[in-house]
């Protein structure tokens, strides 16, 4: 590969030559790859228009700015909503004319979904990176 | 940009000087699309997941050792990355009935013939190898686009993947032989 690219140093071009002189199938093989070179050497993979060059660090850092935003919003999100919640089950739960059934429903619907967004969120963590049906053939 | 500047910028962006990413993202931007393109084959595809390396690698930044090389340990982000890419499609191709996703991925790598051959070399000749590209593993098209298309030294090759100058040389002859033989099955002379 060297020889058909000039990577050689001079004394392992003499020695390819030497082989070569020497040795047809490897001849034959070469001149296979000097033709796909000579065909391929003027040309170049088409690259995209300038301008998508002009833009790409700005979307990177755009994209890194942003994640820095959802965090914020994510963990505002969160805060108040569960605040919310706290207020309004701890109002429900004090009020003494609601029925017990409704604050025993109440309880364990919000405790059964802390539980299951647990789960859900254990499980994208840490046991995403294995598909548990990659050997399943489809 | 040299290694020390690499490695003094790579610093500031340990700290979290999101601007000090700026000339390392410019100087690995068209390689990183070139290695990309190699794996996934599509050129829309290998710009957005180029960018998204380059985003993973801002976020671990601090994982990364700045006495090293920088573009090698990006490289194993990137290519994880087309490496999943590339698995999503084939889930969706052997889940889908649609023929447009059988044939998502298969367009051709789009090649242009530059310099004074342009007139003499066919049009379908450009496709044809586009299509026999496509058609290679994405390791052997990988090192064709760099070194046969893009010019890259075998030095340069190994710098950027990270690779002995002898796995550069036996990567290439593989990829050349494949790349022929692709070529002879479609019937294409050169």
């Amino acid at each position: 590969m060297g020889y058909v690219d000039r990577e050689l140093t001079e004394l392992e071009v003499l020695r390819m030559e030497e082989h070569l002189r020497e040795c047809d199938s490897c001849s034959a093989e070469l001149e296979g790859f000097r033709r796909l070179k000579e065909v391929t050497q003027n040309m170049r993979v088409l690259m995209p228009d300038d301008k998508y060059w002009e833009i790409y660090w700005s979307n990177i850092y755009n994209r890194l700015e942003r994640r820095i935003g959802w965090i914020l919003l994510s963990l505002g999100s969160i805060l108040l909503t569960s605040y919310g919640l706290y207020y309004v089950i701890a109002r429900l739960l004090l009020q003494g004319d609601i029925p017990l059934a409704v604050r025993i429903g109440v309880v364990a619907l919000v405790v059964g979904l802390c539980t299951l967004v647990i789960s859900v969120l254990r499980e994208r963590i840490f046991f995403s990176k294995s598909d548990k049906y990659e050997r399943i053939k489809r | 940009m040299n290694l020390i500047d690499e490695g003094s910028a790579i610093e500031r962006c340990k700290k979290g000087d999101r601007e000090a990413f700026a000339p390392i993202v410019q100087k690995y931007m068209k390689p990183a699309y070139y290695v990309a393109l190699g794996y996934v084959g599509n050129p829309e595809d290998a710009l957005d997941l180029s960018q998204d390396a380059f985003v993973n690698a801002f976020r671990h930044i601090k994982r990364f050792d700045s006495s090293k090389s920088f573009f090698p340990w990006f490289y194993s982000i990137l290519k994880n990355l087309c490496m999943n890419h590339l698995n999503r499609l084939r889930r969706r191709r052997e889940d889908s009935i649609d023929e447009m996703a059988e044939e998502e991925g298969q367009v051709p790598i789009p090649i242009e013939a530059v310099g004074p051959e342009d007139r003499v070399v066919q049009k379908d000749l450009e496709v044809k190898i586009g299509q026999a590209l496509q058609r290679l593993r994405p390791k052997d098209r990988e090192i064709i686009i760099l070194q046969h298309f893009q010019d890259y030294s075998y030095q340069e090759i190994a710098n950027l993947l990270g690779i002995p100058m002898g796995t550069v040389m036996s990567r290439l002859y593989s990829a050349r032989q494949a790349l022929r033989r692709e070529l002879e099955r479609m019937g294409v002379s050169y």
